[in-house]
């Protein structure tokens, strides 16, 4: 293993460069435009990257009507990132060349090295190594590159990414993840400050990110892909770090029951790889999540709620046994839904539709056309209650579709959900407690698309007005429940 | 703390060529550590034997003290319970006789803690985090429900007391059916004290201190084991 002082050490401004950089050098471009290096390279262009690209291919030609270098070397310009796609044997050389040339990092999206578990391919990931320590910042091999929406960079295949920034970072072993969770994110109303895919991490990897991630002005939450880190005790130290700054929210990939070392106590045996990544990502008060799904709907939470912990929250709507199924959630995730005194639930009570509904908390409506403003008053006045802290409203716009059919008009037209995201808000400002909806949608088949695509407009009407939306109930308290398990072991630990 | 003690302790095994701490040594290298484990003695003889009764009191606990004789209890190598003098002469009787040839280095002769409740602490070396502590249920529920959590060292108070909170059995630990609450304090204080000997002591590969017996509210080790590097 690599003591610490080995290790390639970059400043801000080194990082700034990588993600921010002036102009970039693809390596390995075809002129025919297949293959990775070209297809870098029209997703760079079709994302909206401003600064110029220098293509380069020994065979030269050129591509889109742009000249194809023959040479690194006679790439007229200076560069701050490559991009290197050709075969893993020149890759060292590639890489040499680019450093000569004083670019601050190269992106390797070349496979064919360690990940092969061949003498050779461990031998050329030791020769980037080598490369890397005399002053280049390798990202990859086997990667697929970084996303900075600010910057227009972009994965691959990532052409059609967001070039809206946002406080979402992630880093990632696999390449795959990081496309995927950049399009879950985007699909969820999530932006992102930087997603760097690592590959075999052969330079920069987990614990640098983390610490570049922890100390990034535009970065609010952490996430991360692991499988394995490089350096248990420096990632620990690091991560109980940062996670004191912001949340890092973590899958770890692999993780495989106990270990199959010879061990002679019970502690040692029952001491595996998973048990013990449990407990130390508790301890250092890392989120850790069992999928990129969790992981999307648990970063929403984060970003989406003030820092701080909800113990006791309205629940407002309606839907299957709603009151014993939001009890059952609540008590499930250590929140408490509170019964509202008499006096409020009378109030309440006269505002909805008789009979049918209770406003005892949880509120139901009972009808699922209760208008919007009266919804925003039953709102208003739960928030009242000074032991609320958090409202959840669980929407039913699925029965519109009836609506449609009597009226002859399409589902989104028929359903106020631009309307009540815009009264949700309004009841956000006025009493200061965050609202969570959930988009209850019971009706996903082929017969019902159009209920399907209303409702990712409702969720993308509540996006915009900084309202989380989750599909169910559990999904939300769950979420809750993480915001809330993060920052109640922060502040014990800033007692 | 006798760090020095312990150090000399694990120095003379390895010369030795032990794989292992015996039962004895493991718990004076615990002591070391503040680490409060059961009164107990090596005895040789008959004669031996009488003065450690008198000293330590029924009822009592004996056992095979060897380095090698890791499980001893599926060796039959322990008796417990025993409350007379005869009763123990006897127990010494058999278990000399029962030792592996040449491996007779004594009989253990301990207090009996009675407390139902059992916790079990440990030390293992994570390849890629380094010395972590673990905490749990005790006893034989150890291996059955494997309810048990880990920290890394060097922990810190409120790493201790998380544990305790973080296992399904916490409640344990609480005052239950007549017993009284556990001392967390003192656990707390037991659980540093481990992660202390796995960051001190390089030759001490893992750590089983199992069970740790509540003897009403105060943690005791009863049975420990500590294996060499």
């Amino acid at each position: 293993m690599e003591s610490k002082a080995d290790s390639n050490s970059t400043d801000q401004t080194q990082f700034d460069r990588i993600f921010h950089p002036e102009n970039i050098a693809v390596i390995g471009v075809s002129s025919k435009g297949a293959g990775f290096g070209a297809g870098m390279f029209f997703a760079l262009r079709a994302i909206g990257y401003e600064k110029d690209i220098f293509l380069v291919n020994p065979k030269g030609g050129s591509l889109a009507g742009q000249p194809i270098y023959k040479r690194i070397e006679d790439i007229p310009h200076g560069f701050d990132l490559a991009i290197i796609t050709v075969t893993a044997g020149a890759v060292p050389g590639a890489l040499e060349e680019c450093r000569r040339k004083g670019a601050a990092a190269a992106q390797i999206l070349s496979s064919g090295f360690r990940e092969l578990n061949t003498d050779e391919g461990r031998a050329l990931e030791e020769q980037v190594r080598q490369i890397a320590r005399k002053g280049i910042r390798v990202i990859g091999p086997n990667c697929f590159g970084i996303y900075c929406p600010q910057s227009g960079l972009t994965v691959l295949p990532g052409a059609d990414l967001s070039r809206k920034t946002g406080p979402v970072a992630f880093c990632s072993q696999s390449g795959g993840m990081a496309v995927d969770f950049a399009n879950t994110g985007k699909s969820m109303g999530l932006a992102f400050s930087k997603i760097v895919s690592f590959g075999n991490g052969a330079d920069l990897r987990e614990t640098e990110l983390l610490d570049y991630f922890g100390n990034d002005s535009q970065t609010g939450v952490i996430n991360m892909y692991i499988e394995g880190v490089k350096d248990g005790e420096a990632f620990f130290d690091t991560l109980k770090n940062i996670t004191q700054k912001k949340p890092v929210i973590i899958i770890k990939g692999g993780l495989s029951a106990a270990g199959s070392r010879a061990v002679l106590s019970h502690t040692a045996s029952m001491g595996g790889s998973r048990v013990i990544w449990q407990s130390l990502l508790k301890q250092a008060n890392a989120v850790q999540v069992n999928d990129m799904e969790e992981m999307a709907r648990t970063t929403l939470a984060f970003t989406r709620l003030p820092a701080r912990v909800f113990r006791q929250i309205s629940v407002l709507g309606g839907g299957g046994a709603l009151g014993v199924g939001a009890a059952d959630a609540a008590e499930t995730h250590g929140i408490s839904i509170p019964a509202f005194e008499p006096g409020l639930r009378g109030q309440i009570e006269d505002l909805l539709p008789r009979p049918g509904s209770s406003a005892a908390n949880p509120v139901d409506v009972a009808n699922p056309y209760v208008r919007p403003e009266i919804l925003e008053q039953v709102m208003e006045l739960a928030a009242a209650d000074k032991r609320i802290e958090l409202q959840i409203l669980i929407t039913l716009f699925h029965h519109y579709k009836n609506f449609s059919a009597l009226t002859g008009k399409p589902v989104r037209e028929v359903t106020p959900y631009a309307e009540l995201a815009e009264r949700v808000e309004k009841v956000v400002q006025k009493t200061g407690k965050p609202v969570v909806v959930v988009l209850n949608n019971p009706k996903r088949g082929t017969d019902h698309m159009d209920v399907v695509e209303m409702i990712q407009e409702a969720r993308q009407a509540f996006m915009q007005r900084q309202i989380p939306a989750f599909d169910s109930l559990n999904e939300a308290m769950e979420a809750i429940a993480r915001v809330n398990q993060y920052y109640n072991t922060k502040g014990k630990a800033n007692e | 703390m006798n760090k020095q003690a312990a150090m000399e302790i694990i120095k003379k095994a390895r010369e030795k060529g032990q794989k292992a701490l015996s039962e004895f040594e493991a718990k004076q290298v615990l002591a070391a550590y503040d680490i409060p484990v059961t009164r107990e003695m090596i005895v040789e003889d008959q004669l031996q034997l009488k003065q450690a009764a008198a000293q330590i009191g029924f009822p009592l606990v004996m056992k095979a003290c060897s380095a090698d004789v890791a499980h001893k209890t599926e060796n039959n190598l322990v008796r417990v319970d025993l409350r007379t003098s005869q009763e123990a002469g006897l127990a010494f009787a058999e278990i000399s006789e029962q030792m592996p040839d040449g491996e007779n280095s004594g009989v253990l002769v301990q207090e009996m803690v009675s407390g139902k409740r059992e916790l079990v602490m440990g030390m293992t070396r994570d390849p890629q985090f380094g010395a972590c502590v673990m905490f749990g249920l005790g006893g034989i529920f150890t291996e059955i429900l494997k309810d048990i959590v880990f920290r890394k060292a060097p922990l810190a108070r409120e790493d201790a007391l998380d544990m305790m909170q973080e296992i399904r059995g916490r409640k344990i630990l609480e005052a239950v059916r007549g017993m009284p609450a556990a001392d967390t304090d003192l656990l707390a204080q037991m659980l540093i004290a481990v992660g202390q000997i796995g960051l001190d002591m390089e030759h001490v590969a893992e750590i089983d201190i199992n069970p740790v017996i509540l003897a009403g509210s105060r943690p005791v080790a009863v049975d420990a084991l500590i294996v060499l590097a």
